[in-house]
């Protein structure tokens, strides 16, 4: 499996050394955290551990971005780091439900509890991407997640005011472009054939109430 | 033993409906046939089934969806055979000697011994399932809040130590589908906790959402940016299905000792086929008199695999109909299946509905017989589909899968978020995290919560009862070990290993 994008190129800006993808990442990181940070000021319960985390992640973020924190696996490291991003997003969405009563745990107890030990994993993960030496992250690939992901937004635009068959067909159509090796003809006939398979299918034998056509026709 | 043999008598009733058996032919059918094509997961695959199953009788549907998990396992040892590439991750280790066998032009006998061996190995786990589900069960209606929770977090170890991976990172996604589990109507106050005021939220994050996104959509996303294999299919036809006495006769041992380690894997959580059919693989190498035959063609080569994988994919069942546990992604995915139905999984099951019980369990051999019977002369129709290419194949896919999901709710906010699943599960494979721990996090959490708290309660607040309590502190005490083995560095590094082998 190639190991996606080169060690980071190194350059230099007004005499001082940087690597673009450090710079990228850590920038990332710092949006990220700032977003949250003012969520974090938005939501009226107290939500001051969440914020000296996201305090945290912003100048860690920094200190990456400025070439102060070495990023041996970048893999990990971020990858830690979004997760632990996503357990203080859950801790401060959680912030307003009662905690403990008593004996009693309350709505808020359990989902608490699991942010912070996720924080705690994610810090792990991203503190084993400081120090130990991993593989870049592989190349994102831009036409086949967009496209894919298009297909089946547009599927959910459709399928109310157009119903199934127009929506299963262009949804096929649009999907089928992820792929570079398309070919037109061999496409249409694909397309037609599996709506004609789904209407059967959902439709006909196991009899959902599907629409088949758009409203008003 | 006459209680058992009275069960299972109940059970083939149940089994032999007509209905049933028609399910139990269509899951083994559909099975076979994601197993057979590269690319087509059976974790996908049961996702995205399950939105038809709704329909069903809960029987009828579980025998279904249990039939497509080993018949996956049979249909992926058929593209090993014939094209040397894996159609499910459990065969991988197949394409070394069966293929050879093939180029050898002994195809045919490879693929009957695989199909005998998986037989054998499937009617050995059925029995086993049959025999182990009372006394476990029986087990499981002793625990308490306290131990039940202490059991699932031992579980969750299990499967996350005997996974590839680092295990950190596995904890870490585990845990991150336990939050994800919470989003949605507490349980006891009914207050929404993590909804973000969205309404469609309020209900919870749908299973079929998260599973279909990661490990449907994120796949195909994946598949993608893989430059498109050539599948140098065997033009030889495939003639001679029969093995010869002598092909019998050698494979016989490597399948006996497959089904006994298969059985054992199998009902370890995390292990599951994959790491049967290496083990079962393994084993054979090093008891043979003749190791350096391996590799080139050799039937132990294929028996033992396929017979391990085989009886641990049914195996894997104990923990989930007895403990209520699913060890694997394909478990969990069955959980979801249960639960939808209205089904807890968990010991009750065997007391409350036996006729699901046993009726499955019975169903899992009915199965395995239809599999050698339909599938050996099958081959050709099954070759014949592997040319259809993947970039046909994946709109497909989608568009199935978008049906589904909108087909459960009538609700295309679900669509939407199984999209969004779909890139967080890419993001995840692209920082190597593993999806199927957050599966098992995200089926396990209600219940884990549900007895966190009542532990908890009953215990007056005091945490310690987890560790005082014999049972779950034992448990705890096991997963504690299991986790510092794991990560020691010597035994990390066998462990890296023998995933790598």
């Amino acid at each position: 499996m190639s190991e996606g994008v080169n060690p980071s190129p190194k350059q230099t800006l007004w005499g001082v050394p940087f690597h673009t993808n450090n710079v990228i990442g850590g920038l990332i990181v710092v949006a990220l955290g700032i977003v949250l940070l003012a969520y974090a000021l938005y939501v009226p319960s107290n939500t001051t551990v969440a914020r000296f985390m996201t305090a945290a992640a912003i100048v860690i973020g920094l200190a990456v971005a400025a070439g102060l924190l070495p990023v041996r696996s970048p893999r990990d490291f971020y990858g830690g780091i979004v997760l632990a991003l996503l357990a203080i997003l859950a801790l401060i969405a959680s912030a307003e439900l009662p905690g403990q009563r008593g004996f009693a745990f309350g709505p808020g107890t359990a989902p608490r509890l699991f942010a912070i030990l996720l924080a705690g994993l994610g810090a792990a993960v991203a503190l084993g991407g400081v120090f130990v030496e991993g593989p870049q992250i592989e190349k994102y690939k831009i036409r086949g997640p967009v496209l894919v992901v298009v297909a089946i937004l547009s599927f959910a635009a459709m399928i109310r005011p157009l119903g199934l068959v127009p929506a299963t067909f262009i949804t096929f159509i649009i999907s089928i472009f992820g792929s570079t090796e398309m070919r037109w003809l061999e496409s249409l006939i694909a397309a037609a054939v599996m709506t004609v398979f789904c209407v059967l299918l959902f439709v006909w034998l196991l009899n959902l109430p599907f629409q088949l056509w758009p409203r008003y026709y | 033993m006459s209680d058992l043999l009275a069960n299972l008598a109940m059970g083939f009733g149940v089994a032999a409906q007509p209905y049933n058996i028609l399910f139990c032919l269509l899951g083994a059918l559909v099975g076979t046939l994601v197993g057979v094509l590269p690319g087509i997961g059976t974790v996908a695959t049961i996702a995205m089934l399950l939105p038809i199953t709704f329909g069903l009788p809960p029987v009828g549907a579980l025998i279904m969806l249990a039939g497509i998990y080993y018949g996956a396992q049979y249909g992926g040892s058929t593209t090993s055979i014939l094209v040397n590439i894996p159609g499910e991750a459990t065969s991988v280790i197949t394409c070394l000697d069966g293929h050879q066998m093939a180029r050898n032009g002994r195809a045919g006998a490879a693929l009957s011994i695989a199909a005998i061996g998986s037989f054998f190995a499937g009617c050995v786990a059925t029995v086993l399932v049959a025999a182990l589900g009372a006394p476990l069960t029986g087990l499981a209606l002793l625990f308490g809040p306290a131990e039940y929770f202490s059991l699932m977090v031992l579980g969750l170890i299990f499967a996350v130590v005997l996974a590839k991976g680092s295990v950190l990172k596995a904890v870490a996604m585990i845990v991150t589908g336990l939050l994800l589990s919470m989003v949605g109507s507490d349980l006891e106050t009914g207050a929404g906790r993590m909804t973000f005021d969205i309404p469609e939220l309020a209900d919870g994050i749908g299973f079929a959402n998260i599973a279909m996104g990661v490990f449907g959509f994120a796949e195909i996303i994946r598949n993608l940016e893989l430059p498109s294999e050539s599948r140098d299919i065997l033009k030889a036809k495939v003639t001679n299905l029969m093995p010869t006495r002598q092909d019998l006769i050698d494979a016989s041992g490597a399948i006996a000792r497959g089904t006994i380690i298969g059985s054992l894997v199998g009902i370890l959580p995390g292990g599951g086929a994959v790491i049967a059919s290496f083990a079962g693989y393994t084993l054979e190498k090093k008891l043979s008199k003749h190791p350096e035959r391996f590799g080139h063609g050799t039937i132990e080569g294929v028996a033992a695999p396929e017979s391990a994988n085989n009886a641990a994919a049914q195996t894997s069942f104990i923990p989930l109909l007895t403990l209520g546990i699913p060890p694997n992604a394909v478990m969990a995915l069955m959980v979801g299946a249960m639960t939808i139905h209205g089904i807890v999984p968990g010991p009750q099951v065997m007391t409350k509905q036996p006729e699901l019980f046993w009726g499955m369990i019975a169903s899992m051999w009915l199965g395995n017989l239809m599999l050698v019977v339909i599938n050996l002369p099958l081959v050709g129709l099954w070759v014949t589909l592997l040319r259809v290419p993947y970039r046909l194949l994946y709109p497909s896919i989608i568009v199935f899968c978008c049906i589904g999901i909108y087909s459960i709710n009538n609700s295309p906010f679900d669509v939407v978020l199984s999209a969004s699943f779909g890139i967080i599960g890419y993001w995840l494979i692209k920082h190597d995290f593993e999806p199927a721990p957050l599966l098992l996090g995200f089926v396990l959490g209600p219940l884990m919560e549900e007895n966190l708290r009542r532990a908890m309660l009953i215990a007056r607040g005091d945490a310690t009862v987890f560790f005082t309590r014999p049972i779950s502190g034992g448990l705890l005490t096991v997963a504690i070990i299991l986790l510092v083995l794991a990560a020691m560095p010597k035994i990390r590094r066998r462990r890296d290993e023998v995933f790598v082998e």
